[in-house]
Parts: structure tokens; C-alpha cells; sequence
């Protein structure tokens, strides 16, 4: 009993356009999760800092529900248990940008909430002492300040997305990591395969990583105070 | 719609099981994975370029991939690679702490740099040792910087052992999931489920919101 | 005024490199035991380098730096020794932020020199008051103004009790009010005899307090000589320069030299 040295790349070779379908459906479900959860994180963060107390209460107890339950409950729980209480059915797909995506969502809410937070309190007042009214005040002069600084914690967001797709496997959305179980149950070469996958993962979330680092120092100083 | 909820009164006990399980796979990975990202800091820091590349690379790796696949990863490899057999749970346990600890060695470093440099000349100039100045001067007000991000990372970790479910690990997600197939009612068990794991969940959170808010007064 | 008597620090031909800039060019001083030596000059010209090389805490590339006889820099030379003898100020203060005022000057005597805590507390005692401060000793460096807690600082180099006082530019940091809480303080352990370098740009205290004064410029000390001498009747063009740049403008000499290089003592 020692080590297999031998390396066989064919379920690579053989398979490798079978994987790419799974990257592609990857890439795709991680697009639409992240712009499924900025839409809804955005309003829940910006009506978790400016809306009625009511409102806002029930808000945080979404996002910190959110913050309690794992994704792939709560991905088990869209495709398996939704569909049961409305007469719709459900792709393992769509399941998974609605579970992906609502979850992000309040990870979303919590960055713009924070972003918000932290603009000094002098500048809505500076807004207002000019006359505009609190809408305008946030649309004009603080959302785009929070923006800015949220984009290194959103920029982690988007990696974390990308690799949370990974979790859709468990409702048989065709992604990645399930198609590489496809692959290992057929040519039982786990090594392999699985490596290479995770090497996959790593080219693909890493750019992203430096890319948003970019960004962001080039657009800090227009978010500083 | 009607709604069977006998199921889980009927299996609580099981329920519990699982949940027991959950918490001791995320208290013994956290216990592991602490040590474990100080020896990864500690490896990040050395003068040797190789030691350094090597453990950077490590924990580069362990943070931009996804978690279910660094368990089947280990799951498959590492009998393969290292002629180590464990059970399942020790799997499950060696994937889950190769990954805090990649993410723990993260918020080491950067709560160690965050302390000014001229802190330790200050010790040193008083005749410290490179150790009194680290028992003294620099742990100290290092502690309460990391201690926010690894609540964090304790509430991601406790959620990451429902990924263990994929090797049949017996925590509450493999427990919950294995119950719908056999009993059919698969609303009552999986909102159950749910809302066991919120029941742990939510008060950790809240807790980890009022370290956050205790340490920034605190500074 | 301390001839014959050895120096305490004895600086010769140090000279210390940073990737591109020649930070310490050949410098050369020598402090004797009371003596107040102010090191002035530019910003970037070396001086706090220099401070540092004396404790240890910049390692030279060339030269010997002596303390009391012993070469600081030798390997055989247990540094932890020698700081323990010397006392340092910072320009940003550098107090423990997680401890009390009171604890900031006892680790020290407590923790390196290994103290009774008693003792360690006694001094601590004596030293705030000393700068006055006792009754804030329970309070946290936070809650201090700059001037407070550099005076805080100078109490806790105190405590060791050394031998010689570096101070690397004590006032920089310091709203003008509390500047002069600071050099009364320096004052007075001056006078009680405190052999003391002092990096500073705080030319009136240097006028009136130091017994020698060095100048900095781009690495070299260019000029050495009492305050008389630096102030009113400088031997060296760029020192005049330095100064009449700042405000003081000195009795043009006669003949001018217009570089210097290493001036010993």
C-alpha cells in the first residue's frame, strides 16, 4: 500500500468539454445570483438605514436569518420544499440563483448598510443645509461615497458567490463540481479529476480577487473623507 | 396542504443527534484550526522564501475554492496521497480545519501587522526581549483586533459543517436530508431543519454582532 | 567642560545605508557624562537614524558606536543590557495603549529589571509626580492629551533609571500649547544633571538648554560647537542657511568655509 503514481489525465482529455458546459453553467448561475442579491441587498440595505421602524425590524430579521442558516439548507429547502406550498414548479436552476441569490442578498444589505453607516453624518447635513431633500441627499451625495467603499467587501462577495455555486451540486444543478462527480463516478479517478476542478475554481475566482483590488484602489480617494 | 408534523416529534432524538454532532464537528475544527493559523501566520512570516511561498500558496488555495470540494478532495486524496485511513467524521474534521485554518492564518497576520512597529521599539528600548515585547506589549492589543474576525469565521465554520453531509457525516444536514427520503414529508422535515439550524444560528450571530459593536468601543 | 573624564557615547565614523540614500555618512560625536548634545538639522539628514544606532534599535554598516566602553553593536554584546541603561522618548509617544499610566512605568522596572512590585510601584510613584502627573496613574494613555502622555513616556524611560536619555524629537507631535509642559520637563532633568541627546527642532530649548550642538546635514554632522558658537557666529554656510530658514539669522562671520565634512570633536 504506498502511492499510485500513476497520473491518468484521460477523464480529463475524454470529458473536458462536458466540464466546460459545467463552467459555463457555473459562471452563468454565480451572474445571476450576484445580480439577483445586489438588486434585492441594495434595497434591503438602503431601506434597513432610512425606512420605518417596522419595516426595518423585519428586514433585519431576514438578513440575520440569513446569517444563521446554511446556504445549502436553505438551497434544499427552495428546490425541495418551495415548489410544495405554490403551484409552481421549480428547475434545479432557478432554485438555485433564488436560493443563491436571496442569501447574498443579505450579505448585500449588510455592506450598504455599513457603507452608509460610515459616511460622516456631516455630509447629509451638508446635502440638506443646500436644500436637497433626503432622497436626493442619498442618491446624489451618499450612495455614491457608500459605493465605492463597499467595493472591496462586495468585490469578496462575488468570490465567496462563485464558490458557493458549488453547493447547487447538491440539487443537481448542472455546475461544475457536479459534473466532476459525473465524471469521477464514471471513471473513478477522483485525484484527477478533483484536482483539477479545484484548480478550475482557483483560476477562476483568483483574477476576480485582484481584479476588484484594482478597482477599488483606483476609485478609493473618490469614497474618502 | 395538510401538515404532518409528527415526523419530527416522532424522531427528535435523531434530530438532536445530528445537531450534537454539528456543534462538536465545529467546536473540534475551531479548537484545531486556532493553532493551525498561527502556525500558518508564523510560516507566512519567516525569512525563508520557500517556507513562506509554500504557506502562502497553501492558504490561497484553501480560500478560493470552494469548501464542498475541498472535502470530497480530501475525502478521495487523502488515503491516496498519505496512506492515512480516518473515518468519515475525521475527514470531514481534517477538511474543515485545513480550511479555517487557511482563513484564521489570514486574520492572524493582519491583526499582527496593525500593531505600529514603533510599539515594539518602544518595549525593546526599555531592554524587552523579542518574547516580553510579544508576551507584553504586542499579543496583548493584538487579541481584541482578531477577535471580531474569528467570531466571523466561527459562524461561517458552523455553517460549513452542514458541507460534511456529502460523506454521509452524521450532523443535523445528512440527519434532516436522510429523514426526508425515508418519511416523505419532505416540507415539515426540511423546515424543521431550517429552523433547528437558525435556532443555533441566529443567537451566534447576534453574539458575533456584539463583539463587533464591544471591541470598536473598546478601541 | 568634562575634559579628561572618558565619554559616555562615543560615536566614530558610523555610517549606515537604506537601499538608495546613504542615511549616516562617517559620523563621528562624542557625549560626556551630564552633557545635554542637541542633534538639529533638515529632516531626512540623519539625526534619528543616529539615535537609533545608539540603543541598538539600527544596525550600522560600518563604524563603532561605545556606550560607557562597550561596543554596542559587537555580537558578544547583550543589547538588552545596554537598553536597559539607556532611556528613549518618541516622538509619537509610543505608550502601551492597553495599559494604565501607572503600568506603562512599571513594566519596566517589573518586568526587565525585575523589581518587587512594590518597588516598581514606589518609583512609578515618585517619577509621575515628578512630571507631574500622579493623579492620572489609573487612567488610560487614550485619555491623555499629547503633552500628558509624552510626559508620561519621559516618566516611564525614567524608571529604569538610566544612564543616558535619547529623546528623538520629543515635541514634533505636539499641539504648541503643550510643547512647553514637555520642555520644562527636559529642562529640569537637565539641569539635575541628565546626560541627554536630544533630536529636536525646538531651537530656543536647544539655544538655552544644550551644552553642544550637532548639525545634521545630509548625513554628516557639518557642524559641532556650543550654542554660542552654532547660533551666533557659525563656522559652517549651510548652517547659517539651515537656520536663517527657520527664523534665526546669525552674525555673518568673516570667513565662511562653505562645506564641512565630519567634523570631530
Amino acid at each position: 500500500m504506498g502511492w499510485d503514481m500513476s497520473v491518468d489525465l484521460s477523464p480529463l482529455l475524454n470529458n473536458w468539454r462536458f466540464l466546460l458546459g459545467g463552467v459555463e453553467t457555473t459562471l452563468l448561475l454565480s451572474l445571476l445570483s450576484i445580480a439577483l442579491g445586489t438588486v434585492v441587498g441594495v434595497g434591503v440595505g438602503i431601506a434597513r438605514c432610512y425606512a420605518a421602524r417596522p419595516v426595518a425590524a423585519i428586514l433585519a430579521f431576514y438578513v440575520d436569518s440569513m446569517r444563521a442558516i446554511p446556504l445549502l439548507v436553505i438551497l434544499v429547502w427552495t428546490f425541495f420544499a418551495l415548489p410544495l406550498l405554490t403551484p409552481y414548479s421549480m428547475t434545479p436552476f432557478a432554485a438555485g440563483v433564488l436560493g443563491i441569490g436571496l442569501h447574498l442578498a443579505a450579505f448585500v444589505s449588510e455592506v450598504v448598510r455599513a457603507g452608509l453607516l460610515s459616511i460622516r453624518p456631516g455630509q447629509m447635513q451638508a446635502a440638506l443645509a443646500m436644500g436637497m431633500s433626503r432622497a436626493q441627499a442619498i442618491r446624489l451625495i451618499l450612495l455614491p461615497q457608500a459605493l465605492i467603499r463597499m467595493i472591496p467587501a462586495f468585490g469578496s462577495l462575488v468570490v465567496i458567490t462563485i464558490k458557493d455555486s458549488a453547493i447547487a451540486s447538491v440539487i443537481a444543478v448542472p455546475e461544475l463540481m457536479r459534473q466532476s462527480q459525473i465524471i469521477v463516478g464514471k471513471t473513478y479517478r477522483p485525484l484527477e479529476v478533483f484536482s483539477f476542478v479545484l484548480i478550475v475554481y482557483f483560476l477562476l475566482c483568483w483574477p476576480v480577487a485582484r481584479g476588484i483590488d484594482r478597482i477599488y484602489r483606483r476609485l478609493a480617494p473618490l469614497g474618502a473623507t | 396542504m395538510r401538515f404532518d408534523w409528527s415526523v419530527i416529534t416522532d424522531n427528535w432524538p435523531l434530530l438532536l443527534y445530528g445537531a450534537g454532532n454539528t456543534i462538536l464537528l465545529a467546536v473540534c475544527t475551531m479548537a484545531l484550526a486556532l493553532p493551525g493559523g498561527l502556525l500558518l501566520a508564523a510560516l507566512r512570516m519567516t525569512p525563508w522564501a520557500p517556507v513562506r511561498g509554500f504557506a502562502t500558496a497553501f492558504v490561497e488555495f484553501f480560500r478560493t475554492t470552494p469548501v464542498i470540494l475541498q472535502v470530497y478532495w480530501v475525502f478521495y486524496v487523502l488515503p491516496v496521497m498519505t496512506d492515512i485511513r480516518l473515518s468519515a467524521f475525521g475527514t470531514g474534521l481534517a477538511a474543515l480545519t485545513l480550511n479555517v485554518s487557511a482563513f484564521n492564518s489570514e486574520t492572524f497576520r493582519a491583526g499582527l501587522n496593525s500593531i505600529r512597529p514603533g510599539q515594539r521599539n518602544a518595549g525593546l528600548s526599555l531592554g524587552m526581549s523579542g518574547w516580553q515585547v510579544l508576551r507584553l506589549v504586542v499579543l496583548p492589543q493584538a487579541v481584541p483586533r482578531v477577535l471580531p474576525a474569528l467570531a466571523s469565521t466561527w459562524v461561517s465554520l458552523f455553517k460549513d459543517t452542514s458541507l460534511v453531509s456529502v460523506i454521509a457525516i452524521e450532523e443535523l444536514s445528512y440527519v434532516g436530508l436522510q429523514l426526508r427520503a425515508q418519511s416523505f414529508r419532505v416540507l415539515e422535515v426540511l423546515t424543521a431543519m431550517a429552523v433547528l439550524y437558525w435556532i443555533m444560528g441566529y443567537p451566534q450571530a447576534k453574539l458575533v454582532d456584539w463583539i463587533h459593536r464591544r471591541i470598536k468601543v473598546a478601541e | 567642560m568634562t575634559a579628561g573624564i572618558a565619554p559616555i557615547v562615543e560615536i566614530t565614523r558610523v555610517s549606515k545605508r537604506f537601499a538608495t540614500v546613504q542615511a549616516l555618512d562617517g559620523v563621528s560625536l562624542s557625549v560626556s557624562r551630564g552633557e545635554v548634545v542637541c542633534l538639529i538639522g533638515p529632516s531626512g539628514s540623519g539625526k534619528s537614524t543616529l539615535l537609533r544606532t545608539i540603543n541598538g534599535l539600527e544596525p550600522i554598516d560600518n563604524g563603532t558606536v561605545t556606550f560607557d566602553g562597550i561596543d554596542v553593536h559587537a555580537r558578544r554584546t547583550d543589547i538588552r543590557k545596554i537598553r536597559q541603561r539607556m532611556g528613549m522618548v518618541f516622538q509619537n509617544f509610543e505608550l502601551f495603549p492597553h495599559m494604565t499610566v501607572r503600568r506603562n512605568v512599571m513594566v519596566g522596572p517589573e518586568k526587565v529589571l525585575r523589581l518587587p512590585a512594590a518597588e516598581a510601584r514606589d518609583r512609578s510613584e515618585l517619577l509621575l509626580a515628578k512630571v507631574g502627573l500622579r493623579e492620572k496613574a489609573d487612567v488610560h494613555p487614550a485619555q491623555l492629551s499629547g503633552g500628558q502622555q509624552q510626559r508620561v513616556a519621559i516618566a516611564r524611560a525614567l524608571a529604569m533609571q538610566p544612564a543616558v536619555m535619547l529623546f528623538d524629537e520629543p515635541t514634533s507631535a505636539l499641539d504648541p500649547e503643550t510643547i512647553g509642559e514637555v520642555l520644562n520637563v527636559m529642562k529640569r532633568l537637565a539641569d539635575e544633571g541628565m546626560t541627554m541627546i536630544v533630536v529636536t527642532h525646538e531651537m530656543s530649548f536647544a539655544r538655552r538648554v544644550a551644552d553642544r550642538i550637532a548639525v545634521f546635514d545630509h548625513g554628516r554632522i557639518i557642524e559641532v560647537g556650543p550654542p554660542s558658537q552654532i547660533f551666533e557666529h557659525p563656522t559652517v554656510h549651510r548652517t547659517q542657511e539651515f537656520l536663517s530658514h527657520l527664523g534665526w539669522d546669525a552674525a555673518p562671520k568673516r570667513n565662511l568655509e562653505s562645506d564641512s565634512t565630519g567634523v570631530p570633536e
